[in-house]
């Protein structure tokens, strides 16, 4: 398992000139993407410990490519932040250079989380893509479904919906708030945000009685996105700043329900959590 | 013995006889009516009818022709059955020495009826009688005397004339209600009188334990409520009796459960006593009274119960130093068993992490780790340290509590990782030596890491006994040989003595050269423990590896790891049974019934529960053919055992299978030392038997003898052509007088 050092974003931002369209996540430049990876590897130099055993058990935010996508654009970079800040903010280990995984690819079984992003219409999967994806959610795996431009239609979460509907036919999202583990697996959230503050609350396929797919309105990799410089290449709105950061916890929150599942749903907990007034909303 | 009888000749059919006969008759008949309708004078009547008869019998005799039987016998005693209460409360004190030898005396006073009767003496208790074998025989577990007297009845043995009980009256069937019709139902179409003679007669001076009772089944973790009944006889003055409950352990001193007092009354008291059993399976409890001056039998002031504690649910305690899809997976899977309820703590943020939050904005609470390994971890059935470092946390100073919780019958699995083992600190701590694997030291702790992990990918390899174990077949069964590889493994020296490695590195070896092991089972104490040196068994549930058995190899995995753990008899090499119980002072054998397919030798240790001794070691040989194996483990005092079963020799050793069982002098047979004549006199009475006591054995009102012949002479008492003749002069006659009267 990988240790890294914690590394803390939250120096500005600006607005994001290439917003994803058409379908396919933005591209960004192959050295941006290695620049990526050196800040990673930069931090690991500093890191408290650093050990490599058993690191496939450390949470890793593959993104998941369909059809011709690549992993580009600015958001390139959210999944090493992600990962960063888990690792700064919690025990949980974290892979700091998260990889890409096609749904058709059976890679993709390898872990059991994968988050698929998108700004604009997807393509059809192909038959082989939507069994990867069936296979994947059949083993047990979750998925978190981001809509990188929510503001502009939601044509990407529609279009994800249509999709998962043909790996998944008996399942529909259905709005979860602070009453799901998701709200409190590491902090107290109030309400649900990323690069846009959206509606309070995501929405999930829940099987099992757990959320499988989960559904985000919020832009929550364009909220992660930051550049090697420490630069945000995309301005959060409302809420600014405070709101990243609330972007960010519930980025820490989703990878601490994939490592632990419900255990913050055990009764052991509730005695002690009962009265925290919670933060991380207006 | 000489007899003459006669017969007719048997060359005629019954038909005959009766048609000649009938013949006979008419003829005779109808000549008495020509007599009395003539007139003539007395004299020619009585000439006429005399000479009509005497003819019509000589022609009877002639065509029936009567024979003489000469025949040689003697006489044969009827058959009784004698039914000895061969049970262990025969071993009580009678009137005088014990109710064994009373029931010998009067088998001997019998005995010497033998002229008259032909005795089957038999020994009942626990099913059909068996014949009483010679030398000291093993007393019984039970006196049932119905089973005796229905297998008497059914059997295609030589019906008895009467059947004879010794006893001393305290009989499990029939029991003290309805015990004539208990008898008659038992002798079913066998009409013949049960005659008893009571063994003892006077009640012992005792206090004794006479039921202990467990309201509800036994259920680990819950407080149940234990009935102790005392009863007192023969005089003994009781009034207020101490009871003290203990529970027996692997090594050291039982454990108090409950203490109180029964106050007796009309020589009886009972107490209700509240006590909580932790562990489940068959434990062995100890209930001890304190009896007056004066009880003769002391050996009845304490019991050993065994009680079959269940389990409501599995109760797990899972720690994990931190969160990873390891964790996940194992915590997904304990959640998912609704017959384990898990109670977890996993370490999410470590003294160095920045959570840029008050601890109000966070969903997280303190590691109760004083509370959870002092008061709360007697209520675990097993603990999970997964990846988890005893140092930074506080946990190394439970570490001998957590030993003791193993050594008391708890289980434990640690999970590997880059801070389990060695690396977690535990190396050293009272833990280790509770750990199937030996931890290797860390001389100084910068070497901690290299000494700790290796951090080379591998994959794991199945042992010999690995591939033979129970608890390892549901996961071979999904992926045969195959296993994933993994990213590291934990350090760990050579498997202690009585562990079984179960997976063992492909190329690792410990300093005595054997393969390091990467899965290892033990015993310690009543506990069992689990060394499982990785951290990925995640990959048997998501994986592309996993994806080949639909993710369903890692419950198969896990599920049976903690069954294995609970005692499981789905994962146990073998099951043991202790054949009729165990008698303290008696040969005991154990019945090993190994699972299909076991091969190599089968060795049991016999340890005495307390002192942990060895006090038997045995060896056999497995059948080729299969079955359960008698193994015989001499004569056991009074106390508790626990027999360790083995199968395999070397790297074919499979983990071991145990079983606990408690040794008593009289158990239930002694709980109630008194004779219970009026039982024996009801079996008297319902059979039209009679009942009497040991020393008048010998005037039992025992049926008669019957005649059996030996030799038979027949002959005809004259030949036939004298019969014939005799008739046809008879008839002569009477025509003569027929015509001297005018009748012709």
């Amino acid at each position: 398992m990988t240790r890294g050092a914690p590394g803390r974003g939250g120096d500005g931002g600006r607005s994001d000139p290439g917003a994803p369209r058409g379908g396919a996540a933005p591209r960004i430049p192959r050295r941006g993407a290695l620049a990526a990876i050196a800040g990673a590897a930069a931090s690991l130099c500093t890191a408290r410990r650093a050990r490599a055993f058993g690191e496939e058990g450390a949470f890793n935010p593959r993104v998941l490519l369909t059809g011709t996508a690549e992993l580009e654009g600015v958001r390139a970079t959210a999944p090493a932040r992600w990962a960063r800040e888990l690792i700064g903010r919690t025990s949980a280990p974290a892979r700091l250079s998260p990889s890409t995984v096609r749904a058709d690819d059976p890679a993709l079984l390898a872990e059991p989380f994968a988050v698929w992003g998108g700004g604009g219409d997807v393509p059809p999967l192909t038959d082989r893509e939507v069994g990867g994806l069936a296979r994947f959610i059949a083993l047990g795996g979750v998925l978190l479904v981001d809509d990188f431009a929510p503001e502009e239609g939601g044509a990407f979460r529609k279009a994800a919906r249509r999709e998962l509907a043909r790996a998944l036919p008996e399942g529909s999202p259905i709005p979860i708030g602070t009453e799901n583990v998701i709200f409190r697996s590491f902090y107290l959230l109030k309400r649900a945000a990323g690069r846009v503050e959206g509606p309070p609350k995501l929405e999930a396929i829940i099987r099992g009685g757990l959320p499988q797919v989960i559904f985000s309105q919020h832009d929550l990799l364009g909220a992660l996105a930051r550049s090697s410089g420490g630069v945000h290449p995309l301005s959060v709105t409302p809420g600014g700043e405070p709101q990243r950061e609330r972007a960010v916890r519930l980025a820490v929150n989703v990878a601490m329900y994939v490592l632990c599942s419900n255990y913050k749903d055990d009764q052991v907990h509730a005695k002690f959590l009962k009265g925290r007034k919670g933060g991380g909303g207006p | 013995m000489m007899t003459r009888t006669f017969s007719l000749s048997g060359d005629l059919g019954r038909s005959y006889v009766v048609v000649a006969v009938a013949l006979a008759v008419i003829s005779g008949a109808l000549l008495i009516v020509e007599i009395a309708r003539g007139g003539r004078d007395r004299r020619a009547r009585v000439a006429i009818g005399a000479s009509g008869v005497l003819a019509v019998v000589a022609l009877l005799a002639a065509v029936l022709r009567p024979v003489a039987i000469l025949s040689r016998g003697t006489l044969v005693g009827p058959r009784v059955v004698v039914l000895v209460d061969g049970s262990r409360s025969m071993d009580l004190p009678a009137d005088s020495g014990t109710r064994r030898e009373a029931a010998a005396r009067a088998v001997a006073d019998l005995s010497r009826r033998a002229s008259d009767v032909r005795l089957s003496v038999l020994q009942f208790g626990e099913g059909a009688p068996t014949p009483i074998a010679p030398g000291v025989a093993r007393p019984l577990a039970r006196s049932d005397l119905a089973a005796a007297l229905e297998a008497v009845s059914r059997s295609a043995d030589e019906r008895p004339a009467a059947i004879v009980v010794v006893s001393d009256g305290r009989l499990d069937r029939p029991g003290p209600e309805g015990t004539a019709a208990g008898v008659r139902a038992a002798l079913g179409t066998l009409a013949v009188p049960v005659h008893t003679v009571a063994a003892a007669r006077s009640d012992p001076v005792d206090a004794t334990i006479r039921a202990v009772r467990a309201a509800g089944a036994a259920v680990a973790h819950q407080p149940f409520s234990l009935r102790v009944e005392i009863g007192c006889s023969g005089g003994l003055s009781c009034d207020e009796i101490p009871v003290v409950v203990r529970e027996l352990r692997e090594q050291g001193a039982a454990t108090p459960l409950a203490a109180g007092t029964a106050h007796v009354r009309d020589g009886v008291g009972a107490v209700e006593l509240p006590i909580t059993i932790e562990r489940a399976g068959a434990r062995i409890v100890e209930v001890e009274i304190k009896s007056p001056a004066g009880d003769t039998i002391p050996d009845d002031d304490r019991r050993l119960v065994t009680l079959d504690v269940t389990r409501d649910r599995v109760r797990v305690l899972h720690v994990a130093g931190r969160p990873t899809y390891d964790v996940r997976a194992l915590r997904m899977w304990l959640k998912s068993d609704a017959s384990v309820d898990v109670v977890a703590f996993f370490i999410l943020r470590t003294p160095t992490d920045d959570v840029v939050a008050s601890q109000d904005e966070l969903a997280l609470i303190p590691f109760p780790v004083d509370e959870l390994f002092t008061d709360q971890l007697p209520t675990f059935d097993a603990v999970v340290l997964q990846d988890f470092n005893a140092e930074p946390y506080g946990l190394a100073k439970h570490l001998r509590s957590l030993a003791r919780y193993v050594d008391k019958g708890g289980g434990l699995i640690m999970v590997g990782g880059p801070d389990a083992f060695v690396s977690g600190h535990y190396e050293g701590s009272p833990l280790a030596d509770v750990l199937p694997v030996a931890l290797p030291r860390v001389e100084r702790e910068k070497d901690r890491e290299a000494v700790g992990v290796d951090l080379a990918g591998f994959v794991p390899r199945f042992t010999e006994a690995g591939r033979g174990a129970p608890v390892l077949a549901p996961l071979r069964a999904l992926i045969g040989e195959d296993l994933p590889e993994m990213p590291g493994v934990d350090l760990v020296g050579d498997a202690r003595p009585g562990a079984t490695v179960l997976l063992a590195h492909p190329t690792r070896t410990t300093k005595r050269g054997a393969p390091m092991p990467v899965l290892a089972l033990g015993e310690h104490g009543s506990g069992r423990t689990m060394a499982l040196g990785i951290d990925g068994t995640h990959r048997l549930l998501f994986s592309s590896f996993a994806a080949s058995a639909a993710g369903r190899a890692h419950g198969a995995f896990w599920d049976a790891m903690l069954g294995w753990l609970m005692r499981d008899p789905r994962f146990e090499p073998a099951s043991v049974d202790v054949r009729g119980g165990c008698i303290a002072g008696a040969e005991t054998t154990l019945l090993v019934h190994p699972l299909p397919g076991e091969k190599g030798p089968l060795s049991v240790r016999v340890r005495r529960l307390g002192s942990g001794e060895v006090v038997r070691s045995v060896a056999v040989a497995l059948p080729p053919e299969g079955g359960p194996v008698s193994v015989g483990v001499g004569v056991l005092e009074a106390g508790g055992y626990s027999a360790t079963v083995e199968i395999g020799a070397g790297e074919a050793k499979g983990p071991t299978t145990r079983r606990d069982f408690a040794c008593e002098k009289g158990g239930d047979e002694w709980a109630d030392p008194r004779p219970d004549g009026d039982r024996l006199r009801a079996v008297a009475a319902a059979t039209g038997g009679a009942a009497v006591g040991a020393e008048d054995a010998g005037s039992l009102p025992l049926p008669a003898a019957t005649q059996v012949a030996a030799e038979r002479h027949v002959a005809p008492v004259l030949p036939p052509w004298a019969w014939t003749l005799a008739a046809a002069a008879l008839l002569g006659v009477h025509w003569i007088a027929r015509r001297r009267a005018g009748l012709v």
